[in-house]
Parts: C-alpha cells; sequence; structure tokens
C-alpha cells in the first residue's frame, strides 16, 4: 500500500512537469504541439550522447543536454511554427506539422542510436530506500524534489516576473496585448525555450527512472495532455488535480490489473470527463468544446 | 511478377484506406487518426472468426464492417463534442486504445505474437489463393468502394458534409443536423477501413499489432492530405505514389531497417511540408481549413 502511494506520488509529479512544460508553449500559442515529445525524447539521448558515448561528468552532460533541447524548441519554432502562424493558419494545421516533424526526428533518433533500450543510470540498480516498509529509490527522491521546486517557481515566474505577466498577457489575449506593445514573438519564443527545457528535464528524470526509447516521449506527453485537458485547460492547480487523477488511476490499474493498460486507462478517463465532467476539474471554458 | 502484383494490391488496399479517410477528414473535416485501428478492427474480426470459428469470407467481411461500424459509432458519438484539435488529441486516444487492446489482450488477440494460420478467401468453393486471383477481387471490392464513396460525396448528404466543414454554424441555421451528418460520416469511414483490414490479413495470412500502429494512422492521413483532402482520385494516386516511393529506396540499395525510417521520415517531412502549401495538395486544389475565417 505504502509502496503504492510512493509510485502515485512519483507518477503525478513526472506528469506535472510534463503537463506545464506543454502548457507553456499552448499557452502562448494556442495549438498542440506534438513536437513537444520529440525533445522529451531527445534530452534523454543528449544525456546518453555526452555522459556514456562521450564520456563527459554527468552533471555537465545533463546541462548541455538542456541547453540543446531547449535550442531545438526554439529552432522548431523558428523554422516551421513561426511561418506557419504568419501565414494564418489553422491550430489544427499547425497540430499536424509538428506531428510530421516528430515522426521526421523520432526516425533520426532511431536511426542514429537504434530502436533498443538504451540506459543512463550509473553504476548498478540499487533497491532503494525505505520507508513505512516500501521502496523509494534516489532517483525518484530527487525527481519529486526537482519538479516540486521547479513548478513553485514556474508559478512565482508567471504571476511574479515581468516576462511571465507578459505570457500571461499573450496567453488570455494576443492582439490586445500587442496592443500595449508587448512583443508577443519574444514572448513565444520565451516560452518555447523554457518549455522545452522543463521538458528536457523530465525526459532527463524518467530516463534516470525507467531507461530510455525511441517512442517513449510521445506516451508521456500524450498523459502530460490528458492531464491538463482533465485537468481544466488554463489553470496550474487544476492540472495538479488531473495530474494526481491520472497517476492514481494508472497505479491502480497497474495494481489490480496489469501495467500494459495504462495507455487504455489514460484514455478512458479522458471521455469519461468528456461525457460528465467537458470543463474539466477547474471550470474555465474549454475553448474548443461544444460550440 | 509476383512481386509487382504485391504491390499493386498493397496499393489497392491502401487506395481503400485513404478513399474512407478522404470521405471523414476531407469532405466532414473531422482530421481522424484512428484509421489504422479501424484498419486493425477489421482485420482481426475477420482473422479471429475465420481462424477460431471456421467463418467464411462471405461471413465475416460484413461481420467485421458491422462491429467497426458499431465501434465507430459508439466513439464518435463521444468525440464529436469536440472539433479540431482537441477531436485530433481523441481520435489519437481511439488509436491508442484499439492498438492497446489488440496488443494486450492475449485470449483474444493472441498479443504480439500475432494470428497465424489464417486461410485464404473462398467463395462459393473457389480459392482466392493465387495472387492475380486475390487482385481481380481487391480490385472489385476496391472499384465498389470508390463507387460508393463517389456517390455519397456528390448526394446532398455529401454537400450537407462539405458545408458543415467549411462554417459549421452555418450549416446548422440551415436546419441541417450537423452532428448526426458527422456521427453517419465517420462511421462509414471506419466501416469502409474495415475492408481493406479483412482482406490483408487472408492475403497475409497473419497479422499481429505492428501493422495498426499510430504510424500507420499518420500514414493514411498524409496520403488523404497529399491527394487533395476532397479528391478521391487525388488519394488514389497519391497512394502509389507513397507505396511505392519507399519500395523505390529498397531498389537503390538501402539497408531495410534504414528504408523503414527514411520511409516515415519522408511521410513526416511530407506532412510538414504540405502544411506550408496548406492551400493546395499536390494533386489537387483544395484543402480542409483554406478560406476558413
Amino acid at each position: 500500500m505504502a509502496q503504492l502511494i510512493i509510485n502515485i506520488i512519483n507518477t503525478t509529479f513526472i506528469l506535472i512537469n510534463v503537463s506545464v512544460s506543454f502548457t507553456f508553449i499552448y499557452y502562448s500559442t494556442k495549438f498542440f504541439n506534438l513536437f513537444h515529445a520529440t525533445i522529451i525524447t531527445i534530452s534523454a539521448y543528449f544525456v546518453f550522447l555526452f555522459s556514456i558515448q562521450l564520456n563527459l561528468n554527468l552533471y555537465v552532460s545533463i546541462v548541455l543536454s538542456i541547453l540543446l533541447s531547449s535550442l531545438i524548441g526554439i529552432l522548431s519554432n523558428a523554422f516551421l511554427f513561426k511561418p506557419l502562424r504568419i501565414r494564418n493558419a489553422d491550430p489544427f494545421l499547425i497540430m499536424i506539422a509538428s506531428l510530421g516533424l516528430y515522426l521526421v526526428f523520432q526516425n533520426i533518433i532511431s536511426l542514429i542510436w537504434g530502436d533498443a533500450t538504451k540506459s543512463i543510470r550509473p553504476g548498478e540498480i540499487k533497491i532503494g530506500n525505505e520507508i513505512f516498509g516500501a521502496y523509494i529509490t534516489n532517483v525518484q527522491i530527487i525527481t519529486i524534489i526537482v519538479i516540486l521546486i521547479l513548478f513553485l517557481g514556474t508559478i512565482l515566474f508567471l504571476n511574479k516576473s515581468n516576462l511571465g505577466k507578459q505570457m500571461r498577457a499573450v496567453s488570455s489575449n494576443n492582439d490586445l496585448s500587442i496592443i500595449f506593445g508587448i512583443n508577443s514573438n519574444k514572448v513565444i519564443l520565451w516560452s518555447f525555450g523554457l518549455g522545452s527545457a522543463l521538458a528536457a528535464v523530465a525526459g532527463i528524470l524518467v530516463a534516470f527512472d525507467t531507461d530510455m526509447t525511441p517512442t517513449m516521449g510521445f506516451n508521456l506527453l500524450l498523459y502530460g495532455i490528458v492531464a491538463m485537458i482533465i485537468g481544466g485547460v488554463g489553470s496550474f492547480w487544476g492540472l495538479v488535480g488531473g495530474a494526481f487523477l491520472l497517476a492514481t488511476a494508472q497505479n491502480l490499474g497497474a495494481y489490480y490489473f496489469d501495467s500494459k493498460w495504462l495507455d487504455a486507462i489514460a484514455y478512458i478517463i479522458l471521455i469519461l470527463f468528456l461525457i460528465w465532467k467537458p470543463l474539466g476539474f477547474s471550470g474555465k471554458q474549454l475553448k474548443k468544446i461544444e460550440i | 511478377m509476383e512481386y509487382i502484383l504485391h504491390i499493386i494490391i498493397m496499393i489497392m488496399l491502401y487506395v481503400m484506406l485513404s478513399q474512407s479517410l478522404t470521405l471523414t477528414a476531407g469532405y466532414s473535416g473531422l482530421i481522424s487518426l484512428a484509421h489504422a485501428g479501424f484498419y486493425g478492427i477489421g482485420a482481426y474480426t475477420s482473422a479471429i472468426l475465420s481462424v477460431n470459428y471456421g467463418f467464411s469470407f462471405l461471413a465475416t467481411l460484413p461481420m467485421a464492417m458491422l462491429l467497426s461500424g458499431i465501434i465507430a459509432v459508439f466513439v464518435s458519438v463521444i468525440a464529436l463534442r469536440t472539433v479540431d484539435d482537441y477531436f485530433i488529441i481523441i481520435t489519437l486516444g481511439i488509436q491508442v486504445v484499439a492498438f492497446s487492446i489488440m496488443n494486450n489482450w492475449m485470449d483474444l488477440t493472441n498479443g504480439p505474437l500475432g494470428i497465424p494460420g489464417i486461410p485464404s478467401i473462398s467463395i462459393f468453393g473457389f480459392e482466392f489463393s493465387s495472387k492475380i486471383s486475390f487482385l481481380i477481387l481487391t480490385l472489385i471490392l476496391a472499384a465498389l468502394v470508390f463507387y460508393i464513396l463517389k456517390n455519397i460525396t456528390k448526394s446532398p448528404f455529401g454537400r450537407i458534409l462539405i458545408a458543415l466543414s467549411e462554417d459549421e454554424i452555418f450549416t446548422q441555421s440551415l436546419g441541417k443536423n450537423v452532428y448526426q451528418a458527422k456521427v453517419v460520416s465517420f462511421t462509414i469511414g471506419a466501416m469502409f477501413a474495415a475492408i481493406p483490414g479483412v482482406l490483408y490479413a487472408h492475403y497475409i495470412s497473419y497479422i499481429d499489432p505492428s501493422s495498426f500502429t499510430i504510424n500507420e494512422s499518420i500514414f493514411i492521413l498524409s496520403i488523404v492530405i497529399i491527394g487533395g483532402m476532397r479528391n478521391l482520385w487525388g488519394a488514389a494516386i497519391a497512394t502509389a505514389v507513397l507505396v511505392i516511393l519507399p519500395e523505390a529506396l529498397r531498389f537503390i540499395g538501402m539497408p531495410s531497417n534504414i528504408a523503414a525510417n527514411m520511409r516515415q521520415i519522408i511521410y513526416g517531412l511530407v506532412l510538414v511540408i504540405m502544411m506550408f502549401k496548406s492551400n493546395k495538395g499536390f494533386v489537387s486544389k483544395k484543402i480542409v481549413g483554406q478560406g476558413n475565417k
């Protein structure tokens, strides 16, 4: 039982991180950036490249990986999403473009590193620390602490800092914020950079915990999106609730049935929510639901 | 020769898939990423019925279509509460759940091991075991699907679909039942997607979940987009190009595992480029999203 609770907490925090990183970009650009999955995956592979293949110091490689992943996010915006926005493409057309770009990068990763599972865990697998009869690994402790700090930092950033306020302005009304002299392209660039950096952290932490494959990011991202939708788009605390609900359901499902049904559980919850509570936890109007 | 026949058969199967998605995604604007799921439902229904219970093709084909249709009605009634990008996410979910069932429900689908030993099609004692005869059967069915879809798109119902994809609220104001039209369009698309599934299962005689992944759905969608969204002939031509292209890669001596990745990279790039030229497909000039707002 205690083990179950620890697993739920761990999953919740990872989902929160993925979801927040995705929301950063969704907030300011209003499209589902499926390319985000690539950022999650590629950050883990960068750590693998630097620390295992090039023998760099682990911490140096993590920092390098986050910076590079963030750069890729920014470049994807500069070369693909920004031109599409300028052409006034519908959000779902940009989404399909991001899906195409994801497919390209996923296969490039497969070509370079192969489809087999790769590991960046230093040393042997340890049993972990015992609390209340359950085991928690060091990686999981680090995951929870790092994500907690990042999440609180994100909320502070959005509410207190100048740039964060500009992001919220752009998200609530892009045209009006331009009138007030906010450079919305700069704000979107920052949200891609920060969102990608957060996603990279999530990818690296997950890779330390459960290793990596070229498709790991896509499932994680889908869980993050489900958490965001059932939490109610645009509310960070609703998002925490959504992540917790999803993590609880998935871990209970894995405990009582089998871990192979994780994907199905996530989507069944999403569908149940769409039937009974289409606005999500927070009750905020979800832009596209029910015309 | 056998090889060329095989390619033509695969093209015909994908023509049916892409044309049925053309109705759903092109005419009614419901971009669906669940199409490979319905393709898989068709294949698995027919495989399970014929291997375990000895049903013949004439019985399994309508049953597969019916099952696919029933599932499509259930999921679309829910999924169609949303539009555009949310709808795409939900169809992605349907695809993931369908794949998860094929991959994990060991008792029913035999999981990743797949179902071997699917008998070849036999109608009134005639065995379609040679490639030529199977090709003729596939051609007949593809022509039938094409004919029906052509008629649907030209019918008043087809015009409702075009109208609702252009402006949903306006169509509603004309007294058309938009929601119902969407559900019907999604369901017809799913039912027709089951036909190539059934044919594929009997043709290859072995199926496993890896043929019905999300990447397959993306592939079918990219065919429709390249075909020009609302163009059945365009979809057919685009299918031929996209199926033959990776075979050409193999001919210039690329190892097959790299060719598989290159194939998907090409589809991905095609999607990105098409969104840039989003006011026209390679084949035709109409694409959904044009002229909105």
